[in-house]
């Protein structure tokens, strides 16, 4: 039996970039929290929590949900308990 | 006070410590500790950039590295 299917580097490329993006939004994140009236950086958590839906919808179409009970869709048949694992990337 | 990612102490050695004497201890000191309440509209690390030194903001920004961080040598 050989091993499962490779991920295409665009696989990889995609996940970092959602990554940067959930990590900028994580930063500003915390930062709002003690800055609620800052309008910029509002404005800037807003356009990249955006950005990061859209790059989450374009990845999910292509290799299946990132999240589960509810948070993404799958198509058939069911792609949750596929490889690779998040430990598995 | 001169805000440095790593401060250094000289612990006491004792004349009766079986062990081999650590000359030099050091602590981290990364820049939030002199920042206070952070300023509204920092500049900030490309988003890309963010994401491999650990923190949005230039400001904030500290090495912790191991090299230096431990900063013990002996004799």
């Amino acid at each position: 039996m050989s091993s499962p299917k490779q991920m295409p580097p665009e696989y990889y490329q995609q996940l970092e970039e959602i990554q940067m993006v959930d990590f900028a939004i994580v930063e500003l994140n915390l930062y709002l929290d003690t800055h609620p009236d800052d309008y910029e950086a509002i404005k800037q958590f807003n356009s990249l929590t955006y950005e990061s839906r859209k790059l989450k919808k374009n990845f999910e179409k292509q290799f299946g949900p990132l999240m589960h009970f509810g948070r993404s869709y799958s198509q058939y048949p069911w792609q949750w308990d596929d490889q690779p694992w998040p430990w598995q990337v | 006070m001169s805000n440095t990612y790593t401060k250094y102490y000289y612990p006491y050695i004792s004349p009766f410590d079986p062990c081999k004497p650590i000359i030099r201890k050091s602590y981290p000191t990364p820049p939030q500790m002199y920042l206070g309440f952070q300023p509204p509209n920092l500049p900030q690390f490309e988003i890309k950039e963010a994401l491999y030194r650990g923190t949005l903001w230039p400001a904030l920004y500290s090495k912790y590295d191991k090299k230096d961080y431990r900063g013990e040598y002996d004799e």
